[in-house]
């Protein structure tokens, strides 16, 4: 890989002075599994300063808040993927995680890599995005936040500057009781970009009645979208076939509204009435 | 632009001095003269360059040199001084898992990293941790059924 300078910052406050010092663009190096892949097309880092964050103390740790849980920018896909705090409080997350790459990808593919990138078919946004998922970052070494949505501007971009650092990433820590679901379509089971996912949230009351519901899409839209009209069809009422086919019809009708009519349409669309509709009937009997 | 890298190797310690930003694949190949590791496609999709960083399979050619500075590593030439690696070894071969041979060392290292986090693994768990690790001569049943047998002859 061609490049200007190379640096490997032991702490995040030293990281923050040396981007203040950097001239010219920089590049935050955290597992690198999508950088490393974009070096071999070009020399489009022949002048930037690499700045090795791998590891840095202060991105690690996965700890549970009083009503979110905090994920540490660095922290690895497999290690979301076996956190009992993630798996107990965010099943979603663990779930979207599971799907990413290869095993050795999730090994080493950082969280705040996978939202950095922006990839619109990134595995962990559309549960990133169902969890209310806020970015923290250091700008100028000032901390800052964003919710998910507002960050993603469009396909492989954020609104960050190549010297913002992301520290961490803050989830809501669900309710008990809470059911999850997470679905991948992809033209394999492994290593498999997907075409589509839905990730969904769903809380009833002791009478029935849906107390906490969030569902989207992803790899669908250029950047996370969450749908508040959506999820008001089940709030506060009981499951039933005909708001479950409301709900499918709904989010299915936002494809071409929000993505555009594409030639992938006539076969997203009915993909994701089908299965939005199967996986809430799956969800709401199931139990 | 080489700096001085320092890790552990196959048990043993390393300082060198390497470019930080070469892929630590072609560290370990060109710099370390080690070829057991195989590039395949390079964008790791194929697992063939797999290797064993802390304890975890990684693809090496989605590895900065700089990121294995201080890091504990295993590649296919240090699998025959461990327990779990020279079974493995000798379970591939006498379970004719081994064809063309491109594959073979990552899926021992993909291999090896599961036995050693999970000593009694299912079949479909082994099927999960060499989901990343492509044979194209596709010999995955002797591959599946070669760790199945080293997981029993470690157990006994």
């Amino acid at each position: 890989m061609k490049y200007k300078a190379y640096y490997r910052p032991q702490s995040v406050p030293e990281t923050v002075e040396l981007l203040a010092s950097l001239e010219g663009p920089v590049v935050l190096f955290a597992g690198g599994t999508d950088i490393l892949i974009y070096a071999r097309e070009d020399d489009r880092y022949a002048d930037s300063s690499i700045v090795n964050i791998f590891g840095l103390p202060e991105l690690q740790g996965i700890t549970l808040l009083d009503d979110e849980i905090r994920i540490g920018a660095g922290v690895t896909h497999t290690e979301i993927e076996q956190s009992p705090i993630i798996q107990k409080y965010a099943k979603v997350l663990a779930d979207a995680c599971r799907t990413i790459g290869s095993l050795q990808i999730r090994d080493h593919a950082t969280i705040a890599g996978n939202i950095c990138n922006a990839s619109p078919a990134a595995d962990s946004l559309a549960a990133l995005a169902i969890l209310d998922a806020k970015i923290e970052y250091l700008h100028e070494g000032k901390p800052c936040e964003l919710p998910l949505v507002d960050l993603i501007a469009k396909p492989y971009k954020t609104v960050l500057t190549d010297r913002d650092l992301v520290t961490c990433i803050r989830i809501r820590r669900l309710p008990e009781g809470t059911q999850t679901v997470f679905y991948k379509l992809g033209r394999r089971k492994a290593l498999a970009i997907s075409r589509m996912t839905i990730a969904l949230l769903a809380h009833r009351a002791a009478d029935g009645t849906v107390d906490d519901f969030n569902i989207t899409v992803g790899a669908t839209f250029p950047k996370p979208y969450t749908f508040p009209e959506i999820n008001g069809i089940l709030l506060g009422k009981k499951p039933d076939p005909a708001r479950i086919a409301e709900i499918a019809q709904a989010i299915s009708a936002k494809i071409p509204e929000i993505a555009g009519i594409r030639k992938s349409t006539t076969f997203k669309q009915p993909v994701c009435r089908n299965m939005t509709a199967r996986l809430l009937n799956e969800l709401f009997t199931e139990a | 632009m080489k700096q001085t890298l320092s890790f552990t190797l196959n048990h043993k310690p390393y300082t060198i001095e390497a470019d930080p930003c070469d892929r630590f694949l072609d560290v370990l190949r060109n710099d370390l003269s080690l070829r057991g590791t195989k590039e395949g496609c390079g964008v790791g999709e194929c697992g063939a360059c797999t290797i064993v960083i802390n304890s975890n399979a990684v693809t090496s050619c989605l590895v900065l040199a700089g990121q294995a500075d201080g890091a504990d590593i295993m590649t296919v030439e240090g699998l025959s001084e461990t327990e779990i690696g020279s079974v493995l070894q000798r379970c591939f071969i006498e379970n004719g898992a081994v064809q063309c041979g491109f594959c073979t060392p990552g899926m021992l290292m993909s291999a090896y990293a599961l036995l050693q986090h999970n000593p009694n693994p299912t079949r479909e768990e082994i099927k999960e941790a060499i989901a990343g690790n492509l044979c194209r001569c596709t010999g995955y049943v002797p591959i599946v059924n070669s760790i199945e047998a080293a997981v029993k002859s470690l157990q006994s």
